[in-house]
């Protein structure tokens, strides 16, 4: 796991660690297991079909979780997501890579927290953004 | 429809769990213990495995009372929409953390239509949902999340 | 159905079937709530590259079936000692699979009355894909 990561260390255009995954069917299987979003849409490929889509799809909320994964993993123990949210623009298929990605836009300091602004997004193999979003964390001072 | 903004629902129970954390962390692919191990949970200061960030619990199922896909309550109170259109796509999801969650944590969930936008899009007239749910610990009364879920009917 | 006692049953009497019919979301409900995620449930490619004509239902999904069908038939006063079955012949998802039981064996003991049971599934055709044993006692009216 990474070191904590403190307000001082942070600075504007920034980009935090990403992370990639490529998940297969049965990502996808254990995240309805996990989630409750049993669709048949993102399992079922003749169930995908009969909805007018190619093959099955990635669940919107698995790339809104992943980029909670990356949002995280850089806030660390310390660190508060205060709020992120998503907008679910382009459809994801199984067994193609996706990469959620994190970029510093802003850092305050407001009622005596050290908050950091972020542009958050999820991208597919051909570095398209299909999932993007913005993010506020809140951190803690080295001192 | 515009008339039904802001009526509350009923509310209803999500329940935080170990279990439900780990197969919610295992859906994401997260290996971060802070998910997974009590112990090192708690040796992190935290009352127990942590959340997995989007993850607010999981709504209490009874059958007949929960859609069986999606697993939300179909409940009293809320507002009565009439939607013209049979398909479903996710439009967006944004959470608003007043504290953290943990296993252990029974959540109070009510929620109340946020917005409502009747656009046209490639796929024909298409009429984005959004939907507020708010979240209280049972336990302490207190707030601990917001979450603002969007659905585009078309 | 109404509490079933033991004085109601004799050898070779059929208990109430129950049949099911597992759609690929009833699969996937089931990896979800047993923990097995084994592809050839819900993945075709995968299932087929085991050298399966195509999905299968998890045995112990057809094994849970067969406790239902216990249950369903034992009443609040009845109780399952023991049940198991044998995963002899492979079930698909969207074809219905009949769950049946015939007593085979009554008998009490110990101020306790047993009932043994021959129980299985089969597929339309007829033929046993999961064959087992139970044991339940049941109440008496005495």
């Amino acid at each position: 796991m990474a070191d904590q990561v403190y307000f001082e260390d942070v600075s504007e255009g920034q980009e935090i660690l990403p992370i990639k995954i490529t998940p297969d069917k049965q990502q996808l299987v254990k995240f309805a297991a996990g989630s409750g979003d049993f669709n048949p849409l993102h399992f079922d490929e003749k169930f995908a079909q009969g909805m007018g889509l190619p093959e099955t799809i990635v669940h919107g909320r698995f790339k809104y979780a992943l980029v909670g994964r990356v949002l995280s993993e850089w806030a660390g123990s310390k660190g508060r997501v205060r709020r992120f949210g998503v907008n679910y623009r382009g459809m994801d298929q199984p067994n193609k890579q996706i990469t959620a990605r994190g970029v510093v836009t802003a850092k305050k300091q407001e009622n005596g927290q050290n908050i950091v602004e972020l542009d958050v997004w999820a991208e597919d193999a051909e570095g398209k953004k299909t999932t993007p979003g913005t993010a506020t964390v809140v951190l803690p001072s080295r001192g | 429809m515009r008339a039904q903004f802001g009526v509350e629902s009923a509310p209803w129970t999500y329940e935080v769990t170990t279990t439900s954390v780990r197969m919610y962390a295992r859906g994401i692919g997260s290996e971060d213990p802070i998910h997974y191990d009590v112990d090192f949970a708690k040796s992190q200061g935290f009352r127990s495995v942590v959340a997995p960030l989007g993850y607010l619990g999981t709504p209490v199922y009874l059958p007949g009372q929960n859609d069986p896909t999606f697993g939300f309550p179909r409940r009293g109170g809320g507002p009565r929409l009439d939607i013209p259109f049979k398909r479903l796509l996710d439009g967006g999801t944004e959470t608003e953390y007043l504290d953290v969650i943990c296993a252990g944590d029974v959540l109070v969930e009510t929620s109340h239509l946020a917005d409502l936008k009747l656009r046209d899009g490639a796929m024909g007239k298409m009429l984005f949902i959004t939907n507020e749910s708010v979240y209280t610990n049972k336990e302490t009364g207190k707030v601990v999340a917001k979450q603002r879920l969007t659905s585009i009917h078309y | 159905m109404g509490q079933v006692y033991f004085e109601d049953l004799g050898e070779g009497d059929e208990i109430p079937q129950l049949k099911k019919n597992c759609s690929t979301q009833q699969l996937v409900l089931w990896a979800a709530g047993s923990g097995d995620f084994y592809q050839i449930h819900y993945d075709k490619d995968f299932a087929q590259a085991t050298g399966l004509k195509g999905l299968i239902v998890h045995g112990a999904l057809k094994n849970a079936f067969l406790g239902q069908l216990l249950h369903d038939w034992i009443g609040e006063k009845g109780q399952i000692r023991r049940f198991g079955c044998s995963y002899r012949g492979m079930d698909e998802p969207n074809q219905d699979i009949l769950c049946r039981g015939v007593v085979k064996r009554k008998y009490s003991e110990g101020g306790k009355h047993f009932v043994e049971l021959d129980v299985w599934t089969e597929k339309p055709d007829g033929k046993k894909t999961s064959p087992g044993t139970a044991v339940v006692t049941l109440p008496s009216k005495n």
